[in-house]
């Protein structure tokens, strides 16, 4: 990466590298470099594997996708408005729990959804309201939920060994994320994809056509600027963690579906992953950049990782373990790009003055 | 400095006269001492005080680094990670692949600059955020913890460690004795000597510390760089009490840590605190999920007081902040 954050224009005209190595460091998206890398993966991974392209195994990547790629969406709301919220995860495993609960209760699955998703909004708004209203760094207000929706979760499957977990769920309710499109004879699109589409679509409709929309992105590269203009900023930015913890919730909700399995460490860790594919996906860290296609590609390219990574252990014997630090060396090397990114463009910036 | 602060919040009481945020957090812990030793008879047992001593001087060692690497500006939060490799690596080496003990411990020290250095190198010279850097090194950590043991724990049977962790010179245990003299160090570092008030000016003033000609990077990157190695005395600390090195280890502690470092008086904006405030911080943390297990609590309740008390915390100093403004 840090051989492109120099590219001297020559006279001939840019090289092929060169304009490679522009899109990526001033380009407005990075959409053609992540379809370039997601393409070698998967190439990579089709040659390396006997088993990787298989029917199935798209399957199967496409259902394990939708969990990081819904939280995926509120995550980057609330990194477009120059913010981080690394309670994801554990809001998800409350909700996991409360899903096996309200079951318990035996609560219809439309009352089972719309209650998961009234926790997220709950301990969503609280972390808004501590961040916009008490003015607490987010970092440590959502440091502070995880820790506490994750003691929550844990102490509510307290009595979970008396419930025989995997009979309670109502067919109704896993059909919700295991039914599949055009039937369920023709088993060819699975419904989460469908709902991936449609939330993928209508949050990068009104990123890009709205005024709050708009004012997302206004707040996130200059928050200062945009109060002066007469946004109201706090009730943006609280909006951000509100959307953050609705979509954890759902996403904990597919989840529970798609293994009919709450427990208490359900989505452990998944923050690391959400935060990747979102800084991956060319949403800045600083705030106030970025676009949701690009996030989805990233998602796909964790995904496809953590898929690929199963297949090298078939073959090769390498442990299934190393995709923690697989993980972790993606993560830091996608903050690496977004920081050169910042740094190409301030010094283009300053050429220009 | 965040020294001298209004008291009186009970009541919401206009601060007549300044009290030092050390000494309000002395009186808390005073109070929960008697509190606690009231509600539980067995709180003063030597028993039980040298497990919770030796429980504080375990995060204890890393709070302090930590403070360091807060008052300039930054944030390590791969020290669960770091406490989970060595211990995996120190048990690998010695009960895997016989190596004698004392080199065993010498990797795992190496290990834990290794660590900082790869955390310094991040953070400053690419410039990035120390919050996510940490999180990716938590991972890749942990992760090689996972990959050396197999998922395992692997058992370390009579060693160094053992000395470290278990015994006791004069009835004092060994990591508290390691805890005393770390803090001893780092007090004199940060309040009397130059580099410590270099890390003071750049966690209050980055521009004007550059400005005065102090090398910024090379003081962050130590800073790292002692963080790592603390984080590695922490996991041998933790492998001899236990007795195993697993890769679960240390899991979620840099919640604890950071929020008793945040009670000391540091703030994530940097400038701000103290090692007797971070020492105030750990030793009140301590106490309270000490008392805490005692008066009958379970974890999981714990666990969610925890997440509150981050957050109050840093509330109570945001809203006395305020007010003095």
């Amino acid at each position: 990466m840090s051989d492109n954050t120099v590219q001297v224009k020559e006279p001939r005209g840019p090289s092929f590298g060169s304009r490679l190595g522009d899109t990526f460091l001033y380009g407005k998206s990075m959409v053609p470099a992540l379809l370039l890398l997601l393409l070698l993966l998967v190439a990579f991974f089709g040659i390396a594997t006997p088993n990787f392209f298989a029917w199935t195994n798209f399957k199967a990547i496409i259902s394990n996708v939708p969990v990081i790629a819904i939280m995926a969406i509120g995550m980057t709301f609330v990194l477009l408005i120059g913010g981080l919220d690394i309670s994801v995860g554990s809001i998800l495993g409350f909700t996991a729990v409360n899903v096996v609960l309200f079951h318990n209760a035996s609560m219809p699955a439309w009352l089972v959804v719309i209650c998961s998703l009234v926790i997220g909004l709950g301990l969503g708004s609280l972390n808004g309201l501590i961040i916009t209203r008490v003015g607490i760094n987010p970092v440590i207000t959502t440091l502070g939920m995880m820790a506490f929706a994750r003691g929550l979760a844990s102490w509510f499957a307290l009595g979970f060994e008396a419930i025989k977990v995997g009979r309670v769920f109502d067919q109704k309710f896993l059909l919700l994320a295991r039914q599949f499109l055009p039937s369920s004879e023709m088993q060819i699109i699975p419904i989460t994809t469908v709902y991936l589409v449609v939330l993928y679509a209508v949050a990068s409709l009104v990123l890009r056509y709205t005024a709050y929309g708009r004012n997302v992105f206004a707040v996130g590269a200059n928050e200062y600027a945009a109060r002066l203009a007469g946004i109201n900023t706090r009730r943006i930015k609280f909006s951000a963690y509100v959307l953050s913890g609705v979509m954890a919730s759902l996403a904990g909700v597919i989840l529970v579906a798609q293994l009919s399995l709450g427990r208490d460490d359900a989505g452990m860790g998944s923050e690391l992953e959400v935060i990747t594919a979102v800084v991956l996906g060319g949403v800045s860290m600083a705030g106030g950049k970025g676009d949701l296609i690009g996030v989805i590609i990233a998602v796909l390219i964790l995904g496809v990782i953590r898929n690929g990574m199963v297949h090298i252990q078939e073959t090769f014997g390498l442990s299934y373990y190393w995709r923690e630090v697989v993980k972790g060396l993606i993560l830091i090397l996608a903050i690496s790009i977004d920081a050169a990114r910042i740094m190409a463009t301030k010094r283009r910036q300053r050429v220009r003055q | 400095m965040g020294d001298s602060a209004a008291s009186g919040l009970e009541q919401g009481e206009k601060a007549k006269f300044r009290l030092s945020s050390t000494l309000i957090l002395l009186f808390v812990l005073v109070v929960m001492l008697v509190v606690f030793s009231s509600l539980s008879r067995d709180f003063y047992s030597y028993q039980n005080l040298s497990t919770m001593l030796t429980n504080i001087a375990f995060s204890g060692i890393v709070a302090g680094t930590l403070t360091l690497v807060m008052i300039s500006g930054g944030l390590d939060i791969s020290i669960g990670g770091n406490i989970a490799l060595t211990s995996c690596l120190v048990a690998f080496l010695y009960d895997k692949a016989g190596w004698p003990s004392g080199l065993a411990i010498l990797l795992g020290l190496v290990l834990g600059v290794a660590i900082g250095a790869f955390n310094g190198f991040f953070i400053t010279r690419l410039d990035l955020n120390p919050i996510i850097t940490t999180l990716g090194t938590m991972a890749i950590t942990r992760g090689l913890g996972y990959v050396l043991t197999k998922g395992l724990s692997i058992g370390i049977i009579e060693n160094i460690t053992g000395f470290i962790s278990r015994s006791a010179i004069a009835k004092i245990p060994v990591p508290v004795i390691l805890f005393a003299i770390v803090y001893v160090l780092l007090a004199f570092v940060l309040g009397s000597s130059k580099f410590g008030r270099k890390i003071y000016c750049i966690g209050a003033n980055p521009l004007a510390a550059a400005a005065s000609g102090i090398r910024i990077k090379r003081v962050k990157f130590l800073l790292y760089l002692f963080s790592g190695i603390a984080g590695s005395v922490s996991g041998l600390i933790l492998a001899g009490q236990t007795g195993v090195g697993m890769p679960q280890h240390g899991r979620g502690m840099e919640l604890d840590v950071i929020t008793a470092v945040l009670l000391g008086g540091c703030s994530l904006a940097g400038g701000k605190g103290s090692i007797l405030g971070t020492l105030m911080g750990v030793l009140i943390l301590g106490v309270l999920y000490n008392g805490f297990t005692m008066i009958g609590f379970r974890w999981v309740h714990i666990s969610v007081f925890q997440g509150v008390l981050l957050i109050l915390v840093v509330a109570l100093y945001e809203i006395r902040d305020r007010q003095r403004y």
